[in-house]
């Protein structure tokens, strides 16, 4: 019988689990081992029983075609990712270094703006920010913390150095879907953790609910909701599952109202009951048709009046997104020495700014070679990869960036990391990267390990997903 | 309690139970068929008559054979009476409130639908739709049982409990509104014949027998299975209980000055029913009224808690 690791090539990239063809590496030798004891036909019946309890469990999310919405079962990859804790321990102890820069500068922009006052980043990068709210100027959220809830991208390159690629500082998903992914690991390889010491993750909905009460106006048991767009959204799976795990009420605008008082209340079978704070799952643009995007029918009028008198918290809070942005994120190192005067632990990606005269002249010069990306779209939309593009779509990439520069940054090709995937019963390496959730109320906490994204193809595109271990 | 999360899983109870009824209906009629011989007036066709569905049958279907009338009750996404459509709307209704249910509640919805899904061809075949239709009825009897296992009995609960009791009454209106066909003075001899299988089927469907032999301890008769099903204050599915169930979830429920006015006085209606003395015409235009004081009860219940206070 032919062995599911047969041809896996591991010369790709750094693979996660294996040193070569046949050698594991140390952290994960015992996982290896364990498959190894598989036979072929027993992974195929686990990966069937994995696909079931996520069609039982529902675990979805929502696809948008012409025929109307269709809800689809999450795609799933049985094979773990495991992570040394001795390695974790520096990348959490580096993502926390990181949020709190980024909330200390987001304080700072919508208040002395000393970090911009000292040149230490051009005026206009803040001013010509798409997520820049002057609404939120002279605001003081609880804590002086913006980003409550951060997802943080972070990929390894072939010398095994881990890079941020991106921190999400608006409206971060997915962690739902780490917590189910751990769920049916346990459920198709219970003998597995018997052997190995893995970390548990189920903490997190604890620490999101404590880290909600922690930011509440005034409020011994605060009433804390989950707004969310509604059934329509992709992410709808994950709002209703974070409401139902941290017993909050999940609620739509339509249910929300600000009343004269300026207070938010949503409206029971007992009639208006006050709200405290809002886990919102809305963007900014959305979230009050009084202030951003009049059309909005998402939203709750009179929002921001209230957020402004200090009646209820929004997490994150409308303007964090400022520091969600490519431009903004070239400077977080500097951001680390200068507001903690501390040397950053986690390295960015290099980055050209191609609002910097020399950085847009090596940019051009080299299309071809590099990455280049917008600065404020997510999900990879509108993005160059140079060496995968014809010359034809390079050419025509190079008036954009021209006309725009502000709205572009460029950064080398990664060799990201791979891992070894199921692929039609067979293992083979697929390109992943790695998403912990970071949360910042009254205190900081890290979820141990994160939401693994897996290339299906070649290219970095999308994904399916691995629980992350250790 | 959102008034928006109480109108769903009222809606969720009715869904569910609409379900239920439904493969319960279609398997005791099944039963009954076969106990006939060919020939007597019960045939399909009674089914769609139950749910008031005839004309929209019949604009799809020339022949109201086993196939078509099977279909149409259970897998036909286009018909709003169908089990399918009752199913995914009770799964819509489900996957919306998510927060305020335990998990198993979801996944045992969940479980079902896709069961259903996966089986629409299946239940032309009389075994396979004997099996599909056992299934179903396992489902929905295992959600009422976690429901009632793993869920604090709060007010959550009491719509889902307020709303399932609501589509139970109606329901057992609505079979008896068939039986009363029963009573028809033109009936043939020979279905006189079979009355009593008839009857044994109607206290079958309401899942009534067992308790119907235990507490009348008489043949059985028309009136008096009528004055059960509609009187006994224990039968779970007798209207008579499905008020006083309804009665007890509002009591705790807040602003409920409204509603329980309106269900004594639907409670008054049905005591005040004489199954005795009742022509086929008379019972079948006092159903009627029954389910007219049902729906007011079920508007005086959506303008108390469910419409939305600007």
């Amino acid at each position: 019988m032919k062995s599911i690791w047969e041809n896996y090539k591991t010369d790709l990239a750094y693979d996660e689990l294996m040193l070569s063809e046949y050698q594991p590496r140390t952290i994960s030798h015992g996982l290896c081992q364990y498959l190894n004891s598989l036979k072929k036909t027993d992974i195929d019946k686990r990966k069937l029983a994995a696909e079931l309890a996520i069609m039982e469990m529902g675990i979805s999310f929502t696809v948008y075609s012409d025929e109307g919405n269709i809800d689809r079962a999450w795609p799933f990859d049985i094979i773990p990712r495991v992570m040394a804790a001795r390695e974790w321990k520096v990348i959490e102890q580096g993502l926390k270094q990181r949020l709190k820069a980024l909330n200390c500068f987001i304080s700072d922009v919508y208040g002395e703006q000393a970090f911009i006052k000292e040149g230490k980043i051009p005026v206009e990068t803040i001013s010509t920010s798409k997520n820049f709210r002057h609404e939120c100027v002279g605001m003081r959220p609880k804590h002086d913390v913006w980003a409550n809830i951060c997802g943080t991208d972070l990929v390894r390159d072939k010398d095994g150095v881990m890079y941020v690629l991106e921190d999400n500082l608006r409206v971060p998903s997915g962690v739902s879907y780490m917590l189910e992914n751990r769920v049916i690991t346990k459920r198709v390889f219970p003998e597995l953790l018997q052997g190995i010491n893995i970390l548990p993750i189920d903490d997190y909905p604890t620490q999101l609910q404590e880290m909600l009460a922690s930011i509440a106006p005034n409020s011994d048991r605060p009433q804390i909701v989950v707004l969310t767009p509604g059934i329509y959204n992709s992410a709808y799976f994950e709002h209703a599952y974070l409401a139902q795990q941290i017993g909050a009420q999940l609620v739509e605008g339509g249910d929300l109202v600000v009343d004269d008082d300026d207070f938010v209340y949503m409206r029971t079978i007992e009639g208006l009951e006050k709200v405290d704070v809002i886990y919102r799952r809305i963007d900014d643009d959305f979230l009050d048709p009084e202030v951003f995007r009049k059309d909005s029918v998402l939203g709750v009028p009179g929002l921001m009046r209230a957020w402004k008198a200090g009646h209820v918290a929004l997490a994150n809070a409308p303007g964090a997104g400022v520091a969600d942005d490519k431009v903004v994120y070239a400077y977080v190192p500097e951001m680390i020495r200068y507001y903690l005067n501390e040397e950053p632990i986690l390295p960015n990606v290099p980055t050209y700014l191609c609002s910097n005269p020399e950085h847009l002249d090596y940019v051009l010069a080299h299309l071809a070679e590099l990455v280049v990306k917008p600065a404020n779209e997510s999900g990879g939309y509108g993005m160059l990869v140079g060496p995968h593009a014809s010359a034809k779509e390079v050419e025509a990439f190079r008036k954009v960036v021209v006309a725009n520069p502000r709205n572009y940054i460029a950064q080398p090709t990664l060799s990201i990391s791979t891992a070894p995937t199921l692929c039609k019963g067979k293992l083979e390496p697929r390109h992943i990267d790695l998403r912990p959730f970071i949360l910042q109320g009254e205190n900081v906490f890290v979820t141990a390990g994160g939401l693994t994204r897996v290339a299906l193809r070649k290219r970095f595109v999308g994904g399916k997903l691995v629980a992350r271990w250790r | 309690m959102l008034s928006r999360s109480a109108e769903r899983l009222y809606w969720l109870g009715r869904y569910l139970e609409r379900t239920e009824n439904t493969a319960k209906l279609v398997s005791v009629h099944m039963n009954l068929l076969m106990d006939l011989p060919k020939g007597v007036e019960m045939g399909w066709q009674q089914l769609v008559k139950i749910n008031g569905s005839a004309d929209e049958f019949y604009d799809k279907h020339k022949v109201a054979s086993e196939r078509n009338i099977t279909k149409f009750m259970l897998t036909d996404a286009a018909h709003s009476g169908s089990l399918l459509s009752s199913l995914t709307a009770a799964r819509e209704n489900i996957r919306t409130s998510r927060e305020l249910l335990p998990d198993e509640a979801w996944e045992q919805v969940n479980e079902m639908y896709l069961y259903t899904k996966n089986n629409l061809d299946s239940v032309t075949n009389r075994r396979n739709r004997v099996l599909f239709l056992k299934e179903i009825l396992k489902g929905c009897q295992r959600f009422t049982g976690l429901l009632s296992g793993y869920m604090s009995h709060n007010h959550p609960y009491r719509f889902i409990r307020l709303g399932r009791n609501l589509e139970r009454a109606d329901m057992t209106s609505r079979i008896l509104d068939l039986a009363s066909l029963l009573l028809a003075e033109s009936r043939s001899d020979e279905l006189r014949q079979y009355e009593t299988i008839l009857w044994m089927n109607v206290l079958t469907a309401l899942n009534a027998l067992l308790m119907y032999r235990q507490h009348v301890r008489s043949r059985i008769k028309g009136d008096d299975v009528l004055s059960f099903l509609l009187l006994d204050p224990n039968l779970p599915r007798s209207v008579c209980r499905c008020i006083i169930e309804m009665l007890d979830c509002v009591g705790d429920l807040p602003n409920n000055q409204a509603v329980p006015d309106c269900l004594h006085e639907l409670k008054q209606f049905v005591y005040a029913i004489d199954t005795k003395q009742t022509s086929q015409l008379q019972l079948r235009a006092v159903l009627d009224q029954l389910q007219t004081h049902l729906n007011a009860c079920h508007q005086q219940i959506a303008s108390t808690w469910f419409l939305r206070q600007t």
